[in-house]
């Protein structure tokens, strides 16, 4: 065997290894992650709030605000990009409106100061509208 | 640490790698050209040690990216662009680093001509990466 046989033999295997790693380093941090976002919320974290129930209309009021501030981030059908997916999330409406006003350190900014309580009470019926 | 931190080492990581692949090929494409003139090889050994830098430049490159995105490996809209030149591009260059340490600075011409046509691709996925990266910081 070539020099270069057995050099295109290790290349194809580093490179394997090399995107195999990736892989595994990605699903390992993609399960830390999963696991601190489902984590509940400090005591701070206090339900400043009791969201009027959601309805049709909400939803589609909280659509568009989601489009303006939340898209770019979730992807514009909530199927995530650099935030995560938003279907089907199981987490409380207490969970999600504390993290529409408090962000979270470091991943998401805080909403609290563009959004009123009322609008906010809209991007939940929406989020709760993609379940 | 946080994203906000990863990120800014992913911009400062990634440039580099991409830079150096680029050089390498232009050293090499240009060595290939001169072989019969005094700069050829000197050029060839230019490209190797680039190459070989380029490789191991795209790990702290690929690592930050991850740990910057919370691991996503595919994501949608731009991301999901950026990540489909980023993940061949990866694959090509760790590739033809190895390949490179392990044949030296020169091979036969016709090989190396595979080689740089390689090169070339890789090159152009890694364009493409930056491109659609800088799409994402800068597009909308």
């Amino acid at each position: 065997m070539t020099r270069e046989k057995k050099a295109l033999g290790a290349a194809i295997l580093a490179s394997g290894l090399a995107l195999g790693g990736a892989f595994v380093f990605g699903k390992t941090l993609q399960q830390q992650a999963r696991a601190d976002s489902h984590q509940q919320p400090a005591v701070a974290e206090t339900w400043l709030f009791s969201p009027p129930a959601p309805s049709p209309e909400m939803a589609v009021a909280g659509q568009k605000l989601f489009l303006n501030s939340c898209a770019h981030c979730h992807g514009a059908d909530a199927h995530g990009d650099e935030g995560p997916d938003l279907h089907g999330v199981q987490v409380s409406d207490r969970r999600i409106v504390n993290v529409i006003k408090n962000g979270i350190q470091g991943e998401m900014p805080s909403f609290a100061k563009k959004h009123s309580e009322a609008e906010i009470a809209e991007l939940l019926a929406y989020v709760r509208s993609l379940n | 640490m946080d994203s906000e931190f990863w990120a800014k080492i992913h911009g400062a990581s990634t440039h580099l790698p991409l830079a150096l692949a680029g050089c390498s090929w232009l050293f090499d494409a240009a060595g290939l050209a001169l072989a019969r003139r005094p700069a050829g090889p000197q050029l060839n050994i230019a490209g190797y040690w680039t190459m070989l830098l380029a490789g191991l430049g795209t790990f702290p490159a690929v690592a930050s990216g991850l740990l910057m995105t919370k691991g996503q490996m595919l994501g949608h809209d731009l991301v999901r662009f950026h990540h489909l030149f980023v993940w061949p591009a990866f694959g090509l260059l760790v590739g033809l680093a190895t390949w490179r340490a392990m044949v030296g600075t020169m091979t036969r011409r016709g090989v190396f001509g595979c080689y740089l046509a390689v090169g070339f691709t890789a090159a152009a996925l890694v364009a493409g990466a930056g491109y659609f990266g800088g799409e994402m910081l800068l597009g909308h």
